[in-house]
């Protein structure tokens, strides 16, 4: 978001006065929020009580400081040693703007919730005051030259520790922004968090850290799995999240195949549910259930195996037209295919042919997974900590996910990888270079399925049941549009993408109802003002904004010091 | 021999429709070599323009005089809904990569069918679309079926027929008779040089987006009448299966659509009473001829242009 700057004459008559402002409205905020913001109790977690904030007050208590801190960069004590590198001016800005909105919907928020301004309490009013004079302080802050945070050098144990403090940051902010039963509470943390973020990015802090992170790769992936495995933990073995959070992982695995066929070989498949459904089919009939079709009852990595088999093989079926049909062509063959695949698993019910699925029934009653002596449909206490079935599922698609993560890079960075993107970016030319085009098409395909067959036995078990009405053309569009939204042919971007997309709509129940008219309005927006996707890879942004001649130096000095 | 003729019947029947949908792809594809995947959601829109014109004038009448202004309804609400489509979302992305388009056609698909969805019944005393709608049943076009010897013939498939034979005159003298119609070959043939010949390529790219919703909002009555009830989601398997038909006859080709539509329409009627597994399987026939022709001749029956290998 962005508001057009102040005239510059406006801006130096007025620069002596922001910093007082700012500090002002801090202090107004922070006041504010000690007071209580809402007369009705019931609403928004209780922020009722004065001098005992609530959640939501917290919040607003947190972005207040983080305002001093930076208005004590641009001038005070802190000037002296990271003043030259942040952009503090530019990041106040941000942190005000995104304050003032956080604090207008807290108003609307209460207002709505319990019928009429006139619940507002004072302390309501104050904070809201001290974010406006935030704003209108920011607004005035002069900006500076600053040094390139590329030669910013910090100790190790600094970096490690900054890696540390972002991710126990985000999952904190996982933990509590699942914790929200109410939709405005959701809202407004999401509204607070994306403030954050604008923050970090307009100050330069994650352009930091995105240096950072290429020093310390090591850390930040396991920094980044260790959180993911302590978020369990956070949910004092309540299974309501934890259920959103195993969707949302499943989801996760599968965007992430479907990634290597659509973002690195650039093949765009619209019926790669099909290949999630044959992994779940697979082990639905396999399984101990009463409905199972097939009487026989292998051991579970054995299903693993032959689920994923069966999918790569659909997938070889599907790739074979590849030598003969590409671009949008390839993207109708394949939802054909995945439409075939619904079509056939709905009639296999004995009467249109021979019983494998149970047609429209499904196979219902699929009990929980047992490997060695562990059941997955037990509760299991850790340390004090009860985790419930879907914990252990949870942990169960973590080790996958980190395996398709795994497969993923280690293609991307191999000879295959490169064959991909080459064929990507021009097949004749590809071919002329000696790149097994057909090859690599096929074996883009079949990994993709061998993936989401993985995915998808897991899966069955995890639902208990499959029928095949879960594995509609609208499931394939979802998963395309999560790497649309992330950005193709990143890991985080697709990771960022699935979660949002599972989330939101879980989260939100007045937003259920308009789900689907948003996401497809979401699609067309996309595509239109950012269809590089949320975490673009810098060269995929360039495919879209050939004109954008800045980006271009910038990527090929990137390159040539990749190459030294 | 009978189940022969009256399979022949229904498959030519429902051929017709296709083929009404398909000529909107194949024109839309000639000329911007585009795939407009929301083509299925425009047909849709028509059948709902027609109701809502039947419900908003002349609801429980049944004279055949409504039917021409239905009709009319149908073709506002469906051309309205194109030409918005190719302004807002398409055109932007005029020389954006392939997957640009593709991907928002998705999304404008899914959007207008929650819109339907969500917001029919939110104008005062209408049915809501989250069920099926009964279609309005007027004098002449629905009633007791022809019988020719042993084989019966509904009258909203005579309809359907008669709508596909008047539809292709107008077409073909639209397009060869008319400047509009010429533009729109020589811009299929050469965009650049028909720019400089003084064609205006946008608005000739509407026209197109137009004349199939024309064609589409057409079909959109027929299948309200023939199958006595419209939901929102009857325009993605139909889409779909005009699409088949488009590819089927060579997409891009105008006449071709017209065959392939015919050709599919009587392979599914014929399919499904001879074929393997009865009427459950039908649907899966359209995808897997879609794929083969796709594979082994894409160019499709009557050739119309060379798939570009890109």
């Amino acid at each position: 978001m962005r508001i057009p700057n102040l005239p510059e004459s406006f801006t130096t008559k007025h620069a002596a006065k922001g910093w007082p402002l700012g500090l002002a409205g801090v202090a107004l905020l922070i006041i504010g929020s000690f007071l209580s913001w809402s007369y009705d109790d019931q609403i928004l977690g209780d922020l009722s009580l004065n001098l005992y904030p609530g959640g939501l007050q917290i919040l607003a208590i947190i972005g207040a400081v983080l305002g001093l801190l930076l208005l004590l960069t641009a001038k005070g004590p802190l000037e002296s040693r990271i003043g030259p590198w942040l952009d503090a001016a530019l990041g106040l800005r941000a942190l005000g703007l995104w304050m003032l909105i956080y604090m207008v919907l807290v108003l609307v928020a209460i207002t709505t919730d319990s019928d009429g301004l006139i619940n507002v309490n004072p302390g309501g009013w104050v904070s809201f005051v001290g974010a406006l004079l935030l704003f209108l302080g920011a607004r005035v802050v002069p900006l500076r030259e600053h040094r390139d945070l590329a030669a910013a050098r910090a100790p190790g144990w600094a970096e490690v520790l900054a890696i540390a403090v972002v991710m126990a940051g985000v999952l904190f902010g996982a933990a509590y922004a699942l914790g929200r039963e109410d939709a405005w509470s959701f809202v407004l943390f999401l509204v607070f968090a994306a403030g954050i973020i604008a923050m970090m990015v307009r100050t330069g802090i994650l352009t930091w850290f995105g240096h950072v992170a290429q020093r310390q790769k090591k850390v930040l992936t396991l920094s980044a799995f260790l959180v993911a495995f302590l978020f369990p933990f956070t949910q004092n073995g309540s299974d309501a999240n934890m259920s959103i959070a195993t969707q949302v992982l499943v989801f996760a695995a599968t965007a992430m195949g479907l990634n290597i066929v659509v973002g690195l070989a650039g093949l765009l498949d619209l019926g790669y549910i099909a290949f999630l459904g044959s992994g779940a089919y697979v082990a639905a009939t396999m399984s101990q259930s009463a409905f199972a079709t097939i009487g026989w009852k292998p051991p579970f990595l054995v299903v693993v195996l032959l689920g994923a088999s069966v999918a790569a093989i659909l997938g070889l079926i599907i790739g074979s037209p590849t030598l003969r049909v590409s671009g949008d062509y390839l993207a109708i063959v394949t939802l054909g295919f995945g439409e075939i695949f619904r079509f056939s698993m709905f009639n296999l019910d004995g009467n249109n042919g021979p019983n494998l699925t149970n047609g429209p029934n499904g196979v219902p009653g699929i009990p929980d997974l047992e490997i060695g002596s562990f059941n997955f449909g037990a509760t299991h206490t850790i340390a004090g900590i009860d985790l419930g079935r879907f914990s252990n599922y949870y942990f169960l698609l973590l080790i996958l996910i980190g395996g398709v993560i795994l497969v993923f890079s280690r293609l991307n960075d191999s000879r295959i990888g490169r064959g991909w993107v080459a064929i990507r970016e021009d097949e004749k030319a590809a071919e002329a270079m000696g790149v097994n085009v057909f090859g690599l098409k096929l074996l883009a395909f079949s990994v993709g399925a061998f993936l989401a067959g993985l995915a998808g036995t897991i899966k069955a078990h995890q639902d208990g049941a499959v029928s095949p009405d879960q594995y509609v053309f609208l499931e394939s569009a979802f998963l395309l549009a999560a790497i649309v939204l992330g950005g193709m042919g990143t890991i985080a971007g697709v990771l960022l993408g699935a979660t949002i997309l599972k989330l939101l709509p879980e989260k939100l129940r007045f937003f259920s109802e308009y789900r689907l008219l948003l996401f497809g309005l979401l699609l067309v927006l996309m595509m239109r003002f950012r269809p590089e996707g949320l975490v673009a890879s810098r060269r995929r942004q360039l495919e879209f904004h050939e004109e954008d001649e800045e980006l271009a130096v910038a990527i090929e000095h990137e390159l040539v010091e990749e190459a030294k | 021999m009978d189940l022969f003729f009256q399979q022949l019947v229904n498959g030519l029947t429902l051929g017709s429709l296709y083929a009404l949908i398909a000529v909107g792809y194949t024109v839309v594809y000639g000329i911007v070599q585009l795939i407009n995947f929301a083509h299925g959601e425009v047909f849709m829109i028509g059948a709902f323009g027609a109701l809502t014109t039947y419900l908003l004038f002349f609801d429980g009448q049944t004279g055949v005089w409504i039917l021409p202004i239905m009709i009319i309804g149908a073709m506002i609400a469906s051309v309205g809904t194109a030409v918005l489509m190719e302004r807002i979302a398409y055109r932007p992305l005029r020389n954006a990569p392939r997957l640009a388009p593709l991907i928002t056609a998705i999304g404008i698909s899914v959007f207008l069918q929650e819109f339907i969805r969500l917001f029919y019944e939110k104008i005062p005393d209408f049915p809501s679309a989250k069920q099926r709608i009964p279609f309005p049943q007027l004098d002449v076009v629905s009633g007791t079926a022809v019988e020719v010897g042993s084989v019966t013939i509904q009258r909203s498939a005579i309809f359907t027929v008669a709508a596909l034979i008047i539809c292709s005159a107008l077409l073909w003298y639209f397009i060869t008779r008319t400047r509009l119609g010429r533009g729109m070959q020589a811009v299929s043939q050469d965009p650049d040089t028909a720019r400089l010949m003084g064609i205006n390529v946008d608005r000739i790219i509407v026209v197109a987006f137009a004349l199939g919703a024309v064609l589409a909002a057409v079909a959109g009555v027929s299948q309200g009448l023939q199958n006595n009830n419209i939901d929102f989601r009857m325009g993605f398997l139909a889409g779909l299966k005009a699409f088949t038909a488009a590819v089927l006859g060579g997409i891009g080709n105008i006449q071709g659509a017209v065959v392939g539509g015919l050709v599919l329409g009587v392979v599914e009627a014929m399919a499904t009473q001879f074929g393997l597994g009865g009427s459950t399987w039908k649907d899966v026939w359209a995808f897997v001829i879609l794929i083969l022709v796709l594979v082994f001749r894409p160019q499709g029956l009557l050739g119309a242009r060379v798939v570009d290998r890109a």
